[in-house]
């Protein structure tokens, strides 16, 4: 009896359907950042505004990574739907706390997705995959960098016009 | 005088798995499954297999048992793009669900043997 199920597609059901969970989860993720980028742009962080534009974008581009991959394997990609997105925040901190959560929730989906991997043997996801680590270690550092700045420059007078003003500079240009 | 010829056809039909209520073969030829069962024969590709298999997965026959309202004891099983809809009753339902559950698990064999036999050997 032939194989068939293998011959069409190259990622099992269990990993298509996490994958679809992770199409969503960045579509979410672009989401939120986009509603962040509109408090801040609300309430005149115009420099953290234009940085959780980017984030968004971002956030996107990974979701259409995903999306791709699971289209090029031969399972089915689903188009998700994103609902009961946060528009208020009580503080401008807040705003990158929630970001700095978003991020490490996100991390620890793609870990759930290595974990598959290793447990299917399924490198060619994990190889996938790797891309999407690094660039893990990328968005958390920034994201911890950001609320850093709250400690290192302070909320009090001007301060936080200036952790506006330096969060877009935030970079991370680690070689390892 | 006419000459007899010898005819030798690989059979491509085999059963991926049986239960009293129905049946699913494999088709090797055409790439693609029948499923004997609801007193016909249905024949679904790649797709439409997977469709059927979530469409049914779905259906909460929990919720259909504890129903107190007394309508018709039916669900209709449709997917999209394909041919076929079956009108099934709960217990058909739940004969269906075994019928495939049964059929993914045999399919699933099928390819951890390749993997381990046929695909590592050659």
């Amino acid at each position: 009896m032939k194989d068939i199920m293998r011959i069409k597609c190259l990622i099992s059901t269990e990993m298509e359907s996490l994958l679809n969970q992770q199409i969503r989860k960045e579509a979410q993720s672009s989401s939120i950042y986009l509603a962040m980028a509109s408090w801040c742009d609300r309430n005149g962080f115009d420099g953290s505004s234009v940085y959780f534009f980017k984030q968004a974008e971002e956030e996107r581009q990974h979701q259409l990574r995903f999306f791709k991959y699971v289209l090029d394997m031969g399972a089915t990609a689903i188009s998700p739907d994103v609902s009961g997105i946060k528009i208020e925040y009580n503080s401008f901190r807040e705003v990158f706390e929630d970001a700095l959560d978003q991020e490490i929730s996100v991390t620890q989906s793609i870990k759930n997705i290595a974990a598959l991997c290793h447990k299917e043997q399924d490198y060619v996801t994990m190889e996938f995959l790797n891309w999407f680590l690094k660039e893990q270690r990328e968005e958390e550092h920034k994201a911890r960098r950001a609320l850093e700045l709250f400690e290192v420059i302070g909320e009090e007078g001007t301060g936080r016009w200036q952790i506006d003003k330096h969060v877009g500079d935030i970079k991370y240009d680690s070689e390892a | 005088m006419q000459a007899t010829e010898t005819i030798c056809i690989k059979p491509s039909i085999t059963e991926v798995f049986s239960t009293a209520s129905g049946a699913v073969y494999q088709c090797d030829k055409d790439n693609c499954w029948y499923i004997d069962f609801a007193g016909k024969v249905n024949r679904f590709d790649y797709r439409c297999l997977h469709k059927l298999r979530k469409a049914v997965y779905h259906i909460d026959v929990e919720a259909l048992l504890l129903n107190p309202k007394r309508s018709a004891d039916m669900e209709i099983v449709f997917i999209c793009a394909c041919d076929h809809t079956y009108i099934l009753t709960t217990l058909e339902i739940i004969a269906l669900k075994e019928l495939l559950q049964g059929t993914f698990t045999m399919l699933e064999l099928n390819h951890i043997i390749y993997d381990r036999l046929h695909r590592l050997a050659v």
